[in-house]
């Protein structure tokens, strides 16, 4: 009778010791990874491919979300805007709204997706074919091989990413509102214009470039951590898939209370 | 120049493994250590090369301590240590050459043309001359575990540890695996320990043997002794008879 009362508590704090363990680990992953970057010869020569692999290979899928998410802003806009607010304000709305904040998340989420599953897999499966120990043997650190290349692609590409996904957004947000809402293209700059003030670049930038650094450091984390066969691959990666997407919005909102 | 496994336990969490394992693997000699699977073959192979520490006990190569040394020093160790790991832990993104070289590009003093030239060498060792290009998933188990053996050997160790080197693998296969240990030692002049349950390939292979057995060290000797020792748990582990460990406990 105690047992089942005391159930829900006793699965609360298993829950808690659990997370905590984790974040735990992650700092630890993160600490290794700052020692390890005077391992310059080692983690250098792979940073390039990393960053084509985590930055450039994820251009399409950014510029596509991006594209139908400014129709989509456009559409809204001219339908909320109705009568009440000039029509104009549709280049405000897409404008602020891609760089404050559907650019960085979405471009953030889909790469959580795409790089933070890839990472997490390759990372897994390595770990459960022996290749990492295999690593260490030859006196390479794991860490300095696997997890700084990615993550420093990760900070400087994501960025990026996001940067392109935005001007599509816009771009797109454009072309929509000069074909479908009968506003001239100086009307829809007068409205990206308006309240424009650089900071929103910086804001949106400082957002992907923290985004870039949880989504690699906790695709690696997970990665390093997997235990098992093919089921512990595809736990770590549904794992980093769900965590780094909570950190992404749980961050996003962190920077809207520290910035704005 | 020897391996001493002395007295080494290790336990992961509740699970006690190793409970005071002592081995040595003498200069020039292979050593094979024997064990059902789960014994904690590959637990105890791994605290050679620093993968993991005891919890009790001490690994000394050379007659220095494993455990407590900095990585830098870890490094030079493992440069000396070559690991042929079960499954071979091919890098899956590299050519066969590539991963033979991998262990190379750690070594500062040896130069591109002697890297290309050793790696070489390495494969023609191992009978993967023309297997160059190929990546690890266009080849067979067999070359698999020879493409490993050549990634092990092509920093030129003093000390080759062999994991489950013919599990999985056709009689045939087994014995050009076992015949390439033999050449290691014999050509290279490497000392080996190979840790199995593959009892023939055992016998090919060994100049001495060690069978470990809930923790410790059950019997240590010439194959010859293994052959006619009446311990029904080694009886049991050559004969493949299950029924003779069951009625000794």
């Amino acid at each position: 009778m105690t047992r089942t009362l005391l159930a829900p508590f006793t699965a609360l704090g298993r829950g808690v010791r659990v997370f905590t363990l984790a974040i735990g680990r992650w700092g630890g992953l993160v600490i290794d990874a700052a020692r390890a970057l005077r391992w310059v010869e080692i983690w250098a020569p792979l940073t390039l491919r990393q960053m084509t692999r985590i930055g450039v290979d994820s251009v399409p899928i950014a510029l596509f979300i991006a594209a139908f998410t400014g129709i989509v802003l456009a559409l809204q806009a001219s339908y909320t805007f109705t009568g009440a607010i000039p029509l104009y304000f549709v280049g405000v709305l897409v404008g602020k709204t891609m760089m404050l904040e559907l650019g960085p998340v979405l471009t953030g989420l889909a790469l959580s997706g795409r790089v933070g599953a890839n990472i997490s897999a390759e990372i897994g499966t390595m770990r459960v074919t022996e290749q990492i120990d295999a690593l260490e043997t030859m006196a390479y650190p794991p860490v300095a091989y696997l997890v700084v290349p990615r993550v420093i692609a990760g900070t400087i590409m994501f960025p990026l990413v996001t940067a392109l996904a935005i001007a599509m957004g816009i771009v797109a947000g454009w072309f929509t509102a000069i074909q479908l809402l009968e506003l001239s293209t100086p009307e829809f700059i007068r409205g990206l214009t308006l309240f424009f003030v650089p900071f929103d670049v910086a804001y949106a930038m400082i957002k992907a470039t923290s985004f870039g650094f949880v989504v690699t450091t906790i695709g690696c984390h997970f990665g390093f951590g997997t235990r098992g066969g093919a089921e512990g691959v595809g736990r770590s990666t549904t794992g980093a898939v769900v965590a780094s997407s909570m950190v992404i919005l749980v961050l996003d909102a962190f920077w809207a209370v520290l910035l704005l | 120049m020897s391996i001493e496994i002395d007295g080494i336990h290790k336990a992961f969490e509740s699970n006690q493994v190793l409970r005071g394992f002592s081995v040595e693997a003498r200069d020039g000699e292979t050593l094979v250590i024997l064990g059902q699977s789960g014994s904690g073959k590959s637990v105890t192979i791994k605290h050679v090369v620093g993968l993991l520490e005891p919890d009790q006990g001490e690994v000394r190569v050379d007659g220095e301590r494993v455990a407590g040394r900095t990585l830098e020093e870890l490094f030079a160790l493992r440069r000396n240590v070559g690991y042929v790991f079960q499954f071979a832990a091919l890098f899956d993104s590299m050519s066969v050459a590539d991963n033979v070289a991998m262990g190379l590009r750690r070594m500062r003093e040896v130069s591109d043309e002697e890297r290309e030239e050793r790696v070489r060498e390495a494969l023609r060792v191992v009978d993967l001359v023309g297997f160059e290009d190929r990546s690890p998933s266009e080849l067979s188990g067999g070359q698999r575990k020879r493409a490993g053996i050549a990634r092990a050997v092509a920093t030129r160790p003093s000390y080759l540890l062999y994991d489950e080197p013919t599990t999985g693998l056709d009689p045939v296969t087994r014995a050009v695996v076992d015949r390439l240990i033999n050449r290691m030692k014999d050509e290279l002049g490497v000392t080996g320990i190979v840790i199995t349950h593959d009892m023939e390939s055992a016998f090919r292979v060994a100049d001495r043997m060690a069978m470990l057995y809930e923790g410790i060290c059950r019997l240590e000797g010439t194959p010859d002794d293994f052959r006619n020792s009446e311990d029904p748990v080694i009886r049991a582990f050559i004969e493949g008879r299950p029924e003779l460990m069951e009625n000794s406990s």
